[in-house]
């Protein structure tokens, strides 16, 4: 007697079926959905015109059909408006160019993932899509986390990969880079103009984290990052005057940037003053050259049963990247090419950001069996100010020191489980 | 390699040490579960702030992840 074997593809998408159908009849016990409503408004005022305006909507719904399983859903956008500079000129260039142009963006991120826990142990997987007109992103992840040791420690780890593109003008491979032009606008990105071209960036993240609480009050986290980074890495629209006649080339990055990070967090229970206490630290490092530092304080404090208040601060600076010059068309340092690349970007500059803010958060738990508003088991609100100030150490446009160094940061933040 | 080796050997050491001192017993937990002693206790509102500086910074990561030691994910 002849038995037919199915094929193997077959059995290959059956044990995962098999398995999902024995699992599948679990009873629901939880029956748990999350809401987040979140809105953060960045604002840096200019009176020499090149403000900016970030408007950061959110919602997200997580949904616990059962103990082991959470799958969440997400989407925001980013609505960009303000103006900035297209060239970048340093004191030396001539002609003066101090010219803004207008920016107007629209980012739209949509994503969903899920996590299963068991006993001591998570496991999450998650996708994301970003898409605007000049960028598109496809982003996956991974983390697993566990408790040991009587749950004093935990070991989380994680792994991020993007996909990301971005549009720019469609010069041929072998141009050279000092003759590149910039983009001056998205129109015909993503489409099959002869005008435009998709360069890839491909990102790859690592994180690692332990978690350990040493007394009843005192508890500390460490976190190492790894980033690496190949592609484009420039600002498409971003022109640098790059000759002493003005000539003036698209931003020129290098391809290859491998970034690291480690923080250190303490937090600190004081019983006395009912508040808890955290300080935090994190050094980073990039194959750019770029070194920075980072240390922030808070206190939080329960001011009810319902209010808890929180107030922190932040300092940071870190040095300028390998490559980095204020004006490239000098003939030596200070003002001077340093190396084959060029930059207008102040983000690679030398800088230091203080940041004082705080954040006030209200959390009302409905009596069992009842119900706030009619539908929420709990709920939470919250709303934070922060304050920014940059101080940029040789950052100028065309000589001038820019004046949109300040920003105010705006958030509220909605959350209920039903 | 080496890096690698100490690196293994650190976090080896550092592990050990954490489980000799681990004092806290569960019914201790309860100034370390409340929501102000947890590492991003509220991990939207953080990471909202996180992507607005990291956006005006040449630095990134760090950053925290969720939990607090306390049991009580």
């Amino acid at each position: 007697m002849v038995r037919s074997v199915p094929p193997r593809w077959a059995r290959v998408l059956a044990q995962p079926l098999l398995a999902g159908l024995v699992l599948w009849p679990a009873p629901a016990r939880a029956q748990v959905a999350e809401v987040n409503l979140r809105n953060t408004l960045f604002h840096e005022p200019s009176s020499k015109g090149s403000q900016m305006t970030v408007i950061n909507p959110a919602l997200s719904l997580s949904v616990m059909p059962s103990d082991w399983l959470t799958v969440t859903g997400r989407y925001e956008a980013d609505i960009v408006s303000g103006a900035s500079e297209p060239v970048k000129a340093g004191p030396l260039s001539t002609p003066d160019i101090i010219s803004q142009a207008s920016v107007k963006d629209l980012r739209h991120i949509a994503g969903g993932g899920f996590t299963l826990t068991r006993r001591n142990t998570r496991l999450s997987a998650g996708y994301t899509y970003g898409r605007e007109e000049d960028y598109r992103s496809h982003g996956f992840s991974v983390s697993t986390g566990t408790d040991f040791f009587q749950r004093n420690t935990q070991i989380d780890l994680a792994y991020a990969r993007g996909f990301d593109q971005v549009c720019n003008v469609a010069y041929p491979e072998s141009r050279d880079p000092t003759l590149r032009q910039s983009l001056d606008t998205s129109d015909g990105c993503f489409t099959s103009s002869a005008a435009r071209q998709a360069l890839d960036i491909d990102i790859n993240n690592f994180q690692a984290s332990w978690t350990q609480a040493w007394t009843p009050v005192f508890t500390t986290q460490l976190t190492t990052t790894f980033q690496l980074i190949n592609g484009f890495q420039g600002n498409p629209y971003r022109g640098v005057v790059i000759g002493p006649t003005g000539q003036i080339a698209q931003e020129h990055h290098p391809e290859n940037r491998a970034r690291t990070a480690a923080a250190i967090r303490l937090k600190y229970y004081v019983r006395e003053l009912r508040t808890a206490f955290g300080l935090s630290g994190r050094g980073y490092r990039d194959t750019w050259d770029i070194l920075g530092q980072t240390y922030q304080l808070d206190a939080e404090r329960h001011m009810s049963s319902w209010l808890r208040v929180l107030i922190r601060g932040r300092l940071y600076s870190q040095t300028g990247a390998l490559f980095w010059s204020d004006d490239y068309t000098g003939g030596e340092p200070f003002y001077g090419p340093r190396g084959q690349y060029w930059s207008g970007d102040r983000e690679l500059s030398p800088l230091k950001s203080a940041m004082i803010g705080g954040r006030v958060l209200g959390h009302w738990q409905g009596a069992k069996g009842a119900r706030n508003l009619g539908m929420f088991l709990s709920s939470s609100a919250s709303a934070s100010v922060d304050l920014v100030n940059t101080f940029l150490e040789d950052f100028t446009l065309a000589g001038e020191k820019p004046d949109d160094t300040f920003a105010l940061i705006l958030g509220l933040n909605f959350n209920g489980t039903f | 390699m080496r890096l690698a080796t100490h690196l293994a050997l650190t976090f080896a050491l550092a592990l050990g040490v954490a489980s000799g001192c681990v004092t806290v017993r569960p019914e201790q937990r309860s100034f370390l579960a409340d929501p102000t002693m947890r590492f991003d206790s509220e991990p939207a509102d953080e990471a909202a702030l996180q992507h607005v500086l990291e956006n005006r910074e040449g630095s990134f990561g760090g950053g925290s992840v969720e939990g607090g030691g306390c049991g009580c994910n």
